[in-house]
């Protein structure tokens, strides 16, 4: 229990923005969550207390905007579709928090709503994800699209890669549209993600891990 | 008759300086009693290694069960039970929804 918790301690500490893959793990179970892009990052840590439900410390930093917010995250699995070789998937999740949106300490209530689906088999996945968030600085909306294959089909234990496509859409950035190819590898209980965003010559690297 | 003869005493000599190789090739003795029950479970929406882990974890908490194994190919959990333990259709079922996913069948086999 204790590792647990030095563990989570170290990442909070590393502090390194979207991996939308299993935002609730299975009842009992812990996943971090860390995300970075080339505008900021974010860490998300949270618990599982059913395959329904998730709460979790959530903290963002965006280097681009000088904004930062931490709070607490809860996720709700609406509705999952199992099928023969296929699932699909339906999130929504909320965040409340201190910001501290011009970089000056000065605290603010900020927040943040959002949705998820998503639609995979062994060998597709499809996801698309809507996010309005205000830190303090105004709302602003982010919606993204997810389009993966994967080119070998591994089973439990091996690992596991999708070549991928991100399309987001942020209607008040400096580019409003951008595609960022990237490749996604899941190894027993551990993901991780890399990424070129196009339009802004940025990188990206996500990662989870459940324990 | 003189090559029979010598074809028995050339094996016995070879299963006298080989005696494991003899042994090896004797079918194991099995204990009914010592093995357990596997359970076969055929499951709906296994489609990644993240539910994989998803099912070995809760099954795992089970006293009864002593392993389980997730095929992803064949959408099955193979759980192997302890000896003399036993785990019911509900309780399994119940298991593979509270991991997330349906369970669509079941077959067991005695160990």
């Amino acid at each position: 229990m204790v590792s647990r918790y030095v563990c989570a301690g170290l990442v909070l500490l590393a502090l390194p923005f979207t991996a939308n893959a299993r935002p609730v793990s299975y009842p009992g179970g812990w996943t971090v969550i860390q995300t970075n892009n080339g505008d900021g990052s974010s860490l998300l840590v949270h618990y599982s207390p059913s395959v329904s439900d998730s709460i979790g410390l959530y903290t963002e930093r965006n280097w681009d905007e000088d904004v930062t917010f931490t709070g607490l995250q809860y996720t709700r699995l609406i509705n999952r579709w199992n099928g023969p070789g296929t699932q699909a998937n339906l999130y929504v999740y909320a965040g409340l928090g201190a910001a501290d949106p011009f970089g000056v300490g000065q605290a603010e209530a900020g927040g943040f709503l959002g949705l998820m689906a998503d639609w995979e088999t062994r060998r597709w996945f499809t996801g698309y994800e809507a996010r309005l968030k205000d830190f303090g600085d105004g709302p602003e909306a982010r919606q993204s699209m997810h389009l993966g294959v994967a080119p070998y089909l591994g089973d439990e234990g091996d690992l596991h890669t999708w070549i991928m496509l991100d399309v987001s859409h942020k209607p008040e950035g400096d580019v409003p549209l951008t595609f960022t190819p990237m490749l996604r590898f899941f190894k027993g209980v551990t993901m991780a993600e890399i990424g070129y965003t196009l339009e802004e010559e940025e990188f990206m690297f996500n990662w989870i891990f459940r324990f | 008759m003189s090559k029979l003869f010598s074809a028995l005493v050339a094996a016995s000599l070879v299963f006298a300086a080989f005696p494991s190789t003899a042994i090896a090739e004797k079918p194991p003795v099995t204990n009914p009693a010592a093995a357990g029950e596997t359970v076969t479970a055929k499951v709906n929406g296994m489609v990644c290694d993240f539910c994989a882990q998803s099912v070995k974890k809760v099954f795992k908490k089970e006293a009864a069960v002593s392993d389980v194994r997730v095929d992803l190919d064949a959408g099955t959990v193979v759980i192997s039970l302890k000896p003399g333990k036993t785990l019911g259709d509900d309780k399994i079922k119940t298991l593979i929804k509270k991991s997330g996913y349906a369970l669509t069948g079941l077959e067991r086999a005695a160990g």
